[in-house]
């Protein structure tokens, strides 16, 4: 591949851009591991195929809050985007029937941070 | 040309000078332990250190090259307190068996304690007992007396590509030992004996057979002939106080006779030879 | 059709059905109020508020109520829920705010997916640098004020234009991923989670400096870090973004990994260039430094993994930008690994000059146990604690360093009432000592003998002399060690002493441990009011000192009871007393 230049990157990017789309992120760095994210994140890959719901599964780092691992954040169109914390295989199941199929937040798993990020 | 000042006096020297050289020009004694002229400063003992005026570190003078404008204090009582304690500690993981040890009267880290003045153990004693390697016929290595100042690993590695030498371990359990913790006569030691000579303690120490030499000269059974280096006869004058060069074959021959070796031969008989050939 | 969410915690410390129940309470007003198809109540796990009662917190406004009563229900309804407008004696005003720049991109890019970071900014930094030319480089990153993240905070433009400003044409780039201090992840998470701008940054050093060549230093400890950060240079490489003429431009740099096999002082820069080079990892004399002699004798520029992550964000944005966050001296943000007795342990980010209280308090949620909070320790094993009456002290590196411990690579261990000072004094030395490479005397031998001198202490075998020759040998590693683990083994003794002097004076006076972690000062007996002769703690005597039967009940022997505490841990009716 020939090498990049200054205008490929903001081809690639407008590729990858797609804000409003669905997506589920899982925390995959060690803390994350350590906490059965490998798991959970099958358990995710395996009941969105079963319900055949067209949301982008991605593994990430991590967002800091490794004592509440394995955090999985969930940005479905018209919903608010929350993350859940402790979540284990069945709870990754539920969020996929609940959250992403049904339009339902899943009680006692939403964790939230107060924090600015920079862009 | 640099110029700055130790204790106030000013000195000037080359660029690349270390504090402990520019000292030495202007006859201030800066207390050394690990290093030794001949090789490059490990840095490993901290004894030398010295302040430098605008900072609150304690620089090592044996590594530290003077710089233009330093005004260096070599002697205060926060340094005297900061290098008699590294010396406590030192002595503290050293035994106490000068009577017994080789290098007696000849130790650099038992000149220092009496330089030091001192009388007491202020740190209880921890020696890790690591068995003496006297394998070879030359060398005792007697690890419990290291102060691991590294100038037999430095000789042995840098100056003598021997690698016989080496530390290993870490921390508190590390020893200098051959490489690999092998017996030195396993190891790649070719017995030139730079270690030993630059060794600044009883840490590597020729093996001494004076006793058994007693015994043989003593048995009349025994036939006894010695034979001698080429180098001796001028060495011996050295360890007897006469000046650097002096020629003692005579007096040698003499001294041998009278020890009771029945004849004394000489090694620099056949190397003349050689050269004639 | 739903409009708003709710989301309800009752933070108060110790409550378990608080949330519970205000969740039935408001979902039962709802009803009242004909709402129920359009709010949506959810219980929360974490609310990221701490000690403030009820916490409610209502999306998308995005507004936060704390210390909510049951009867600020029907407002809440009426005022925010029907008409959207906030009720202002209710709003939560967060003391302190987490303020992502290093971490933006963890856990919300692919760190496997070098697009993705494009598509986050990714690599503009590198392009406009190139277009910059270095001193202008270099002038951003002095004019920003970034200092180093590694420990000792020296100014990252100074370094930069000090190594090329050394002739050579052989340069060289590390990036220092050797984390050694206990309790510190901060690197890791920053490899594992957003390894190309890290890559990205040092690529922008590499070229600031003249060097063509880079490596990163991880420790094999890390194997997810090396494989993502591998990963990265492949594709890095694959775009051209690493290797010859990077972007078309003048500019070739090579990245590869080496790595460290597990030692603590190979962290110190010194050790890690020898490390580098096949040679034993000790350090060694400074001058020369390395931006004048360092890997195979050239100039060399070692900077950490998060100093690294913030260079892209500051090319990009500008100098400027990054130097309004931060104090006077200490610029941006800092990455700090809470741990301990911490409710949230894990990795935040805040602005420096954040206040410890507000890290400990407002962001850690306080102490998990909701015991008393004893110090918190930050600079792990180079560091000190900060008690109680000193957390008002703003993070940045000159205030950690007068108050006797330093900001160090990020990490903080909260301790409690539980903890006592000299083991945690005990625990850091030992650490130290375990890892001193053993070269220079003061480190090797003074290290060895303040551990001694403080296990005596924590077995009851000291006197108060023993705390001047404690003070005696810190004194002597901290001036005449040869590298910074030995000059800064001694703080943690030192920080300890200096703020809880107290406690080693109970231990070596009184022969009493105030926290009961010291177990040979400790003495067990059975409570016979409470004991239910069941005998479990008899089975579980390794030294079979309790004897007795179900009918008389149990007693310890004390001659023959080693301290183990296995009983006291092991009865449930807490018959077993420690005193
Ligand atoms: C014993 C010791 C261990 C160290 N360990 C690390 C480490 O794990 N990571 C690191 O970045 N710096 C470490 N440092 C600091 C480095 O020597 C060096 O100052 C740093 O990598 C420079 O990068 P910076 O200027 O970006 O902070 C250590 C220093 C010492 C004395």
């Amino acid at each position: 591949m020939a090498a990049l230049t200054a205008d490929d990157l903001a081809a690639i990017a407008s590729r990858i851009h797609d804000q409003n789309a669905s997506w589920i992120r899982v925390g995959m760095s060690t803390c994350g591991i350590a906490a059965g994210a490998e798991r959970v994140y099958a358990a995710l890959e395996d009941e969105l195929q079963r319900q055949g719901a067209g949301v982008q599964l991605k593994k990430c780092g991590c967002l800091g809050m490794c004592a509440a691992e394995p955090l999985v954040e969930v940005n479905i169109a018209g919903m608010p985007r929350v993350i859940y914390c402790r979540v284990d295989e069945a709870c990754a199941r539920d969020i996929v029937r609940g959250h992403v199929c049904g339009g339902k937040l899943l009680q006692d798993y939403i964790i939230d941070m107060q924090s600015e990020d920079a862009s | 040309m640099i110029i700055a000042t130790i204790n106030g006096i000013p000195v000037h020297v080359a660029e690349g000078t270390t504090i402990l050289e520019a000292a030495r020009q202007v006859q201030v004694k800066i207390p050394t332990l690990c290093h030794h002229p001949d090789l490059p400063p490990t840095a490993a003992c901290g004894i030398c250190i010295v302040k430098v005026q605008g900072s609150n570190k304690m620089l090592r003078a044996c590594c530290t090259p003077i710089e233009e404008g330093m005004n260096i204090l070599t002697h205060d009582p926060e340094i005297v307190e900061v290098r008699r304690t590294v010396l406590e500690l030192i002595l503290s993981n050293h035994p106490n068996d000068c009577l017994k040890c080789g290098r007696n009267q000849s130790c650099e880290l038992q000149n220092l304690a009496a330089a030091f003045g001192i009388r007491e153990e202020l740190f209880p004693k921890f020696i890790s007992g690591i068995p003496k390697d006297d394998s070879t016929n030359a060398f005792v290595i007697d690890p419990d007396k290291c102060i691991h100042c590294g100038r037999c690993i430095e000789i042995c590695q840098e100056l003598q590509q021997v690698w016989a030498l080496s530390f290993l371990g870490r921390g508190f359990s590390s020893r200098f030992a051959p490489a690999a913790g092998m017996r030195l006569v396993e190891s790649p030691c070719v017995e030139c004996g730079q270690c030993s000579s630059h060794c600044p303690t009883g840490a590597i120490f020729e093996l001494d057979e004076t006793v058994k030499v007693w015994q043989k000269l003593q048995d009349p059974d025994n036939y006894c002939v010695v034979q001698i280096a080429p180098s001796v006869r001028v060495a011996i004058g050295e360890a007897f106080g006469m000046p650097p060069g002096t020629n003692m074959t005579g007096k040698l021959y003499t001294v041998l006779r009278r020890l009771g070796f029945k004849a004394v031969f000489d090694t620099s008989f056949a190397a003349d030879v050689t050269v004639m050939e | 059709m739903i409009t708003k969410t709710v989301l309800i915690k009752d933070t108060t410390p110790g409550s378990t059905s608080g949330t519970k129940e205000f969740f039935d309470v408001f979902t039962a007003a709802l009803r009242e109020s004909k709402l129920a198809d359009e709010i949506r109540l959810v219980r929360a796990a974490d609310i990221g508020v701490y000690n403030h009662g009820i916490v409610l917190k209502i999306l998308p406004d995005n507004i936060t109520y704390a210390n909510v009563q049951h009867h600020d229900i029907k407002r809440i309804i009426g005022v925010t829920l029907k008409h959207g407008n906030p009720i202002k004696d209710l709003l939560y005003q967060p003391r302190a705010y987490q303020l992502r720049l290093v971490l933006k991109n963890c856990g919300r890019i692919d760190p496997e997916s070098i697009d993705d970071y494009i598509a986050h900014d990714g690599y503009r930094a590198l392009s406009a640098a190139l277009q910059a030319g270095p001193d202008t480089v270099i002038r951003e990153i002095t004019a920003s004020g970034l200092r180093g993240r590694g420990g000792g905070g020296f100014p990252t433009g100074l370094k930069w234009s000090m190594t090329r400003s050394t002739p050579g044409n052989e340069k060289y780039m590390i990036c220092n991923a050797d984390e050694g201090d206990p309790g510190a992840y901060m690197d890791r998470s920053v490899l594992e989670g957003d390894p190309h701008a890290v890559i990205e940054g040092m690529l922008i050093a590499g070229f600031a400096i003249g060097a063509s060549q880079g490596y990163f230093y991880i420790r094999a400890e890390y194997p997810l870090a090396i494989e993502r950060v591998q990963k990265a240079i492949d594709q890095a490489h694959a775009y051209g973004l690493v290797g010859e003429r990077i972007f078309g431009s003048d500019f070739s740099m090579d990245l590869e990994i080496r790595l460290g096999a597990g030692a603590f002082v190979c962290g110190e820069e010194t050790a890690l260039i020898a490390s580098i080079e096949g040679k034993r990892g000790t350090p060694s004399p400074r001058p020369p430094y390395p931006s004048v002699k360092g890997l195979w004798g050239k100039p060399t520029c070692i900077n950490n993994v998060e100093t690294l992550a913030n260079v892209p964000s500051i090319i990009r944005n500008g100098s400027a930008w990054f130097s309004r966050i931060g104090t006077e001296n200490s610029k941006g943000t800092k990455v700090f690994a809470v741990t301990g007795k911490v409710r949230n342990s894990g990795l935040i980010e805040v602005p420096m000059g954040t206040t410890l209280r507000d890290i400990v308090f407002e962001i850690g949620g306080g102490t998990a146990s909701g015991k008393r909070f004893k110090a918190v320790q930050t600079g792990g094993p180079s560091g000190g604690v900060i008690p109680e009456h000193l957390l008002d002290t703003p993070v940045d590196y000159d205030n950690l360093q007068k108050l006797g411990s330093i900001m160090g690579s990020g990490g903080m261990i909260v301790m409690d009432e539980d903890d006592c000072m000299v083991d945690i004094a005990k625990f850091y030395l030992k650490f130290c000592v375990d890892e001193s490479c053993g070269k220079c005397a003061p480190c090797r031998i003074g290290g060895y003998q303040m551990l001694n001198l403080l296990e005596n202490i924590s077995r009851g075998n000291a006197t108060l002399e023993d705390l001047e020759r404690l003070r005696l040998i810190a004194k002597a590693m901290q001036k005449a060690s040869l590298c910074g683990l030995g000059q800064t083994a001694a703080n943690p003794v030192l920080s300890t002493l200096r703020y809880f002097e107290d406690e080693y004076r109970e231990h070596i006076l009184n022969r009493r441990c105030p926290s009961k972690k010291c177990t040979a000062l400790l003495q067990f007996i059975i409570d016979r009011s409470r004991c239910k002769k069941c005998g479990l703690c008899a089975r579980s005597c390794p030294e079979k000192a309790i004897t007795g039967d179900k009918e008389h009940g149990y007693t310890i022997d004390t001659a023959r009871c080693i301290n183990c505490g296995m009983c006291f841990e092991t009865c449930k009716f807490g018959a077993v007393e420690r005193n």
